[in-house]
C-alpha cells in the first residue's frame, strides 16, 4: 500500500483519555466517533475525552508537513503518538512500513534513539548541563563514546549557529538560542523524522522568523522529514509543503498552502485562512519566502551551478560568511565563470533591490517589486539575508 | 445515665499490653539479631569517631577554613568558623565534639542511605504518597522517648539506639524533599528525555535526579540540622558527647556549663548548615 | 450561624477559665512530682488523706528534680514528699535561705550503690541460668569480671552503668570507679535518664544477661527484680564522698515551702508525723507493678493493709474519718 517515498503513514488514529478504563465505555465512544459524533457529545454520554479521532495522513521523505489547529485540537497529542510518548488507543502508525504501535519497549527505545527525534515548545532542556551536554544527550543514552558524541554534537552546534557557546550554561542563553539547542539536540541523533511541537510558538516574532528561516535552511541541507506543529497559520503556510488542519481532534483538510487558499474545505478552514489575510499578510515578513538556492561567495561557480541544477532554478543568491546578502548570480554568469571569461566575484549582480524593514507594509514595496528584474532581497539591520519577495507573492497578497 | 454523656464511657480498651508483650517477646526470642546489628553499628560509629580523633585539631580548623573559602568564596567566614571551632576546643569540648559528630555523621549517612531510595521510590509510585505521608508525619511528631525506650530495650542503652532514634527523626525531610523534588521536575524535560529513547533508569539518573538536586540538597541539609538537634535527646539514652554535657548541666542547674555546651552544639550546627547551604546554591546555579 | 458557634465557643472557654481560676485557693495543696514512682506513690497516700480527712483540694505539678526544687522554693508547689537530700545540689542552701522547711523524715533506711541481679552470682535453676560470677561479692571483685559485663559498643571493655547524669551521686560513683581501678577494664556508662537505666536493668533481667550498675532502693525495680547490692568498705562520710566506702542511707525528707505550715497548720502536723520505710515503699511499688494498679488504688490498698499507720499519723477523729472513707467503694 505504502508508496515508496512515504516515510510516515498514520491510519485511522484514535486517542481516548478518560477516568474510565472500562471497555464498555470505550466501545461506546468508538461507535459514536465512527458515526461522526462530536467530541462534546462523546464526553457527555461516555465520560471519555476523545483527544484525536480517526486521523489519517502520510508524510513523504524530505517533506515538511505542518499540523495546525487551535489549542485542544489534538495536535500535540498526535505528535506524541508519533514517537509513542502517548500510546494511541486505536489505529496504525507506520514508519518505513512498520507499525510502531505494535512495538515493545525495547523496539520503541531503538526507534526513539535512531529514527525519530523531537523538539519541544519550551525546549525541554536539561538545565544542569551545558549546551554541549544537552546536544550530546541523545547520543549518550544510545551509548556512543564520549569523544564521538561530543564531536557530533559540536558539528550540530555549529550548524545551528551556536559556535562558541558550547560550554555556556543554559540559563545564560536567550529563548531563541535555547530552541537552537533543542534543534541541535534532535538533529544530533541523525533521525529520519524530526517532530517539532510548537517549537517556535513561545518566541518573539523576530526570533521566530530567524528560526523559521534557519529550519528551512537546515532542512534543505539535510533533507529531513519534518512534522511541525503550530497554531500560527502564517507559520504553517510559510514552512509547510503541505498543511493539515485539525479541529476538535479530527482532520479537516490536508493540502498544500496554495490549494488550501484556493479551495478551503469548509467554513472553518476559510475562517482559519481568513486570519492570514487580515491580520498579518500585510507586512513584508509575512509574504517573504525562502530562496531555494543559496551559495556563499567563497563557494565558487561550480557549487552555484550544481545547486541551481539540483533545484531546477536559473539563479542563486550569494551570501557572505555571516549570511550577509551580497547579490545574485545567474546561470549565464556562472557558466561564464566556468569558461574562464569572468571571475566569480565579477559574475555577481550586486545591484539587486533590497528591503530592509521586515515590518514594512506590503503596500509600500509594491512599486519596488513591480519594476524589479529579480525578486526583492529582504535583509535585516545586520544586513543578514532573511528571504526574498517575488512579484507574485506581493500581488497575491491583495487577492483575498 | 447522664454521666455517660458528660464523661467518656469507661470502655477500657487495652492495646498497650499486647504491644508490651510483643516487644518483650521479640527481645527475648530474637535478641541475637539485635546484638549482631548493634555490634556492626558500634564498629561504624567507633570507626568514624576514631577517624575524627586522628585528625589533629589545627588540621580540622584549617579544613573548615578552606572548605568555607571554596564553597562560600569568603575567607572572612572561614576565619569566623575556624575561630568558633577553636573556641569549642578552648572550652575543653574537642573530644566530646568528635563523639557527637560521630553520632551525627553516622545518623546522617544512614538517613541518606534509607531516605534517598525511599524518596525516589515515592516519586515513582503513584499513590504511595497517601500511605507513606501519615507514617512520615508520625515519625516527625511522635514524642521521641516513645520509640527510644523500645529501642533501648532491643539494643541496650548507648550510641546505637541514639543513632537509630536520630535516623527515625531526621530521615523524614530527605524523603519528603527527594520525592517532592523529583516530582517537580518539568514534565516536558522528562518527556524530552524519554523521547530520546532513555530507559527509565537513564531518565532517573541523568535527568530527574540532577534536575531535582537543589531540592534534594535542601532535604539533606535539613536532615543534618535535625540530626544535630537530637543530640541532647540522645544523651538521655546514654549517648556520650556534647549532649551529655548539656544534660548533666541541666540536671545540676549549672546554667553556665549548659549554655557553653549548648553553644558548642549551635556552632557545629551553624557550620554544617552554612557549608551545605552554599553547596546547594552552587548546585542550583 | 458561624457567629453563634463562635459565641458558644467563647462561652465554653470563659466557663472553663473561671473553673480554672477557682482551683488556686487556700484550700488547695500542691504536691511536687519529680517523676519517679515512689514519690508518686507517697503523693497519692498523702493526697488521699488530705482530701478525705482534711477536705483539701489536691494537685500535683510535674517537672525534673532541679525544676521542682526551684518551684518549691518559689511556692509554686507546697510539699515535696520525697526530697532526697543528697541528690538535690541546692538543698542546704535553700534551707539556709529560708525558702523551704523540713517537716520530717519520710524514710532513711534506703540503700544505693552498684547492684547485680542475684542470678549472676547464684544462678537461677528455675530459668536454667548457671552462676556466672560465683565469687562476686564486693565492688573490688568487679575488676576480674570485665569480660562478663562486656560493653557491646566497645567490646574490649566492660560496662558499668553509672548514676543519672547530674545527680550528686553520679560524681561519687565515678570516683568509686576510679578508686577501684575499674577504669582500666570498664567504661563508666552514664545512662542519661532514669527510664534508660531502668530499661537496661529490666531487659537484661528478662533475658537473664549479666549487668552491673548503679541503682537504689526503694524503687519498683528493687521491688520487682531480685538485685544484690555489692559490698563496699564500711561507710564514713569523707570516704563516701571520695567514692571509697559504701553509701549512707540518704535522708529522704518531707519538705515544704516555708509559708505552707502557716497556711495549713493542721495538715502540716500530719506531714510531720508521716514516716514510712524503704521496705514499705518497695512493697507498694511492687504491688503497682504486679497488679498494674494506679497510684490511688495502691494508696487505698496500702492504708487498708497498714491500718496502724493511720493511728500513728493522725489524730483519732481524723483517723476514724479516714477509715470510713477507705471503706467506701
Amino acid at each position: 500500500m505504502q508508496e515508496k517515498d512515504t516515510v510516515l503513514e498514520v491510519k485511522n488514529l484514535y486517542k481516548l483519555f478518560g477516568p474510565y478504563d472500562f471497555l464498555d465505555e470505550r466501545k461506546a465512544a468508538f461507535k459514536l466517533l465512527e458515526l461522526g459524533a462530536s467530541r462534546m457529545d462523546v464526553m457527555e454520554t461516555t465520560g471519555i475525552m476523545a483527544a484525536i479521532s480517526d486521523v489519517s495522513f502520510s508524510v513523504k521523505r524530505g517533506e515538511l508537513f505542518v499540523l495546525i489547529g487551535l489549542s485542544g485540537s489534538g495536535k500535540s497529542t498526535i505528535v506524541r503518538c508519533l514517537n509513542m510518548l502517548h500510546k494511541p488507543t486505536k489505529g496504525e502508525i507506520l514508519i518505513d512500513g512498520e507499525d510502531i504501535t505494535k512495538y515493545n519497549e525495547k523496539q520503541l527505545q531503538e526507534l526513539r534513539r535512531t529514527k525519530v527525534s523531537m523538539v519541544f515548545q519550551n525546549g525541554g532542556l536539561l538545565s544542569h548541563r551545558d549546551v554541549l551536554g544537552n546536544v550530546a544527550y541523545g547520543l549518550e543514552v544510545r551509548g556512543v563514546g564520549k569523544e564521538e558524541r561530543e564531536n557530533k554534537a559540536m558539528e550540530m552546534i555549529n550548524m545551528v549557529g551556536l559556535t562558541g557557546y558550547e560550554h555556556e550554561k543554559l540559563s545564560s542563553l536567550s529563548g531563541g538560542m535555547k530552541q537552537r539547542v533543542g534543534i541541535a539536540r534532535a538533529l544530533a541523533n541523525d533521525p529520519d523524522i524530526l517532530l517539532m511541537d510548537e517549537a517556535f510558538s513561545a518566541l518573539d516574532p523576530l526570533v521566530k522568523n530567524d528560526l523559521q528561516f534557519e529550519l528551512l535552511r537546515i532542512q534543505e541541507r539535510m533533507g529531513k522529514t519534518i512534522v511541525f506543529i503550530t497554531h500560527d497559520i502564517n507559520e504553517a503556510f510559510k514552512l509547510g509543503n503541505r498543511v493539515g488542519i485539525l479541529r476538535d481532534g479530527r482532520m479537516v483538510q490536508i493540502d498544500t498552502p496554495e490549494q488550501m487558499l484556493a479551495n478551503p474545505a469548509d467554513d472553518y478552514v476559510k475562517k482559519f485562512i481568513h486570519n492570514v489575510n487580515t491580520s498579518k499578510v500585510f507586512c513584508v515578513r509575512n509574504i517573504m519566502s525562502t530562496p531555494s538556492c543559496i551559495v556563499k561567495d567563497s563557494d565558487g561557480a561550480n557549487t552555484a551551478l550544481t545547486s541551481m541544477r539540483a533545484n531546477g532554478v536559473s539563479s542563486a543568491y550569494v551570501v557572505g560568511d555571516h549570511m550577509n546578502f551580497i547579490g545574485i548570480v545567474t546561470l549565464e554568469g556562472a557558466l561564464a565563470v566556468r569558461d574562464g571569461k569572468k571571475t566569480f566575484s565579477e559574475a555577481i549582480i550586486r545591484d539587486v533591490l533590497q528591503v530592509n524593514d521586515l515590518d514594512a507594509p506590503v503596500a509600500d514595496i509594491v512599486p519596488l517589486a513591480a519594476n524589479a528584474a529579480f525578486p526583492l532581497a529582504v535583509v535585516d539591520e545586520e544586513k543578514v539575508f532573511r528571504g526574498i519577495i517575488t512579484k507574485a507573492s506581493v500581488l497575491s497578497s491583495f487577492v483575498a | 445515665m447522664t454521666s455517660c454523656l458528660l464523661n467518656f464511657p469507661n470502655i477500657n480498651l487495652n492495646i498497650a499490653e499486647p504491644i508490651d508483650e510483643f516487644v518483650r517477646y521479640i527481645n527475648i526470642n530474637y535478641g541475637e539479631v539485635f546484638v549482631a546489628a548493634k555490634k556492626m553499628l558500634s564498629i561504624f560509629i567507633n570507626g568514624i569517631n576514631g577517624a575524627l580523633d586522628m585528625i589533629p585539631w589545627w588540621l580540622m580548623i584549617l579544613l573548615v577554613v578552606f572548605a568555607t573559602k571554596k564553597l562560600m568564596n569568603s575567607y572572612r567566614n572561614g576565619v569566623i568558623y575556624g575561630g568558633l571551632l577553636f573556641m569549642i576546643g578552648a572550652c575543653g569540648y574537642w573530644h566530646m565534639m568528635n563523639e557527637t559528630l560521630a553520632i551525627v555523621i553516622t545518623a546522617v549517612i544512614f538517613s541518606l542511605l534509607i531516605g534517598l531510595p525511599i524518596g525516589i521510590a515515592l516519586a515513582a509510585v503513584r499513590g504511595a504518597d497517601t500511605i507513606v505521608r501519615p507514617i512520615l508525619d508520625a515519625m516527625q511528631t511522635m514524642p521521641t522517648f516513645v520509640y527510644m525506650i523500645p529501642a533501648v530495650m532491643l539494643l541496650g542503652p548507648g550510641k546505637v539506639p541514639a543513632v537509630l532514634a536520630t535516623v527515625v527523626y531526621a530521615v523524614v525531610p530527605v524523603i519528603r524533599l527527594t520525592s517532592h523534588g523529583i516530582r517537580q521536575v518539568d514534565q516536558e524535560v522528562v518527556e524530552a528525555s524519554r523521547s530520546f529513547g532513555s530507559s527509565s533508569w537513564q531518565t532517573l539518573f541523568k535527568v530527574q535526579i540532577p534536575q531535582a538536586l537543589p531540592t534534594i540538597m535542601t532535604g539533606i541539609n535539613q536532615t543534618m540540622m535535625m540530626a544535630v538537634a537530637m543530640v541532647v535527646t540522645c544523651a538521655m539514652i546514654g549517648a556520650n558527647g556534647l549532649g551529655m554535657e548539656v544534660l548533666i548541666a541541666i540536671n545540676r542547674m549549672e546554667s553556665g556549663r549548659g549554655i557553653i555546651a549548648g553553644f558548642a552544639i549551635v556552632i557545629i550546627a551553624i557550620i554544617i548548615d552554612r557549608l551545605t547551604q552554599s553547596l546547594v546554591q552552587k548546585e542550583g546555579k | 450561624m458561624k457567629k453563634k458557634i463562635l459565641q458558644l465557643l467563647g462561652m465554653v472557654l470563659f466557663v472553663g477559665l473561671l473553673a480554672g481560676c477557682g482551683s488556686n485557693n487556700e484550700k488547695t495543696v500542691v504536691f511536687s512530682d519529680a517523676g519517679w514512682d515512689s514519690v508518686k506513690f507517697h503523693n497519692a497516700v498523702a493526697g488521699l488523706i488530705a482530701e478525705k480527712a482534711y477536705g483539701l483540694k489536691v494537685e500535683t505539678m510535674n517537672g525534673s528534680t532541679p525544676i521542682m526544687e526551684a518551684a518549691l522554693v518559689r511556692g509554686d508547689v507546697d510539699v515535696n514528699m520525697e526530697l532526697w537530700t543528697d541528690n538535690v545540689a541546692t538543698y542546704q542552701a535553700d534551707k539556709a535561705a529560708g525558702g523551704i522547711v523540713d517537716l520530717g523524715i519520710n524514710f532513711d533506711d534506703n540503700k544505693q550503690g552498684l547492684y547485680v541481679p542475684r542470678y549472676v552470682i547464684e544462678g537461677d535453676p528455675q530459668r536454667g541460668i548457671a552462676p556466672m560470677a560465683p565469687d562476686l561479692h564486693k565492688v573490688s571483685d568487679l575488676a576480674r569480671y570485665s569480660k562478663l559485663f562486656v560493653d557491646e559498643e566497645n567490646p574490649s571493655k566492660g560496662r558499668i552503668y553509672g548514676a543519672i547524669p547530674g545527680w550528686a551521686v553520679d560524681e561519687v560513683m565515678f570516683k568509686k570507679y576510679k578508686h577501684y581501678g575499674l577504669d582500666k577494664n570498664y567504661v563508666y556508662f552514664r545512662p542519661g535518664s532514669e527510664a534508660t537505666l531502668s530499661t537496661a536493668f529490666v531487659t537484661a533481667y528478662e533475658k537473664g544477661l549479666p549487668i552491673v550498675g548503679y541503682n537504689w532502693e526503694p524503687t519498683w525495680i528493687s521491688g520487682k527484680l531480685d538485685l544484690v547490692l555489692l559490698e563496699d568498705a564500711p561507710y564514713n562520710q569523707a570516704g563516701f564522698e571520695a567514692g571509697e566506702t559504701a553509701a549512707p542511707s540518704v535522708v529522704v525528707m518531707v519538705s515544704a515551702n516555708s509559708r505552707f505550715p502557716k497556711r495549713q497548720p493542721e495538715f502540716t502536723e500530719f506531714l510531720k508525723k508521716y514516716h514510712t520505710s524503704s521496705a514499705l515503699t518497695a512493697e507498694a511499688l511492687a504491688y503497682i507493678a504486679d497488679n498494674k494498679a494506679t497510684y490511688d488504688q495502691a494508696a487505698r490498698w496500702f492504708l487498708q493493709k497498714h491500718d496502724n499507720l493511720l493511728t500513728q499519723w493522725l489524730p483519732p477523729d481524723k483517723a476514724q474519718t479516714m477509715r470510713a472513707a477507705l471503706k467506701e467503694q
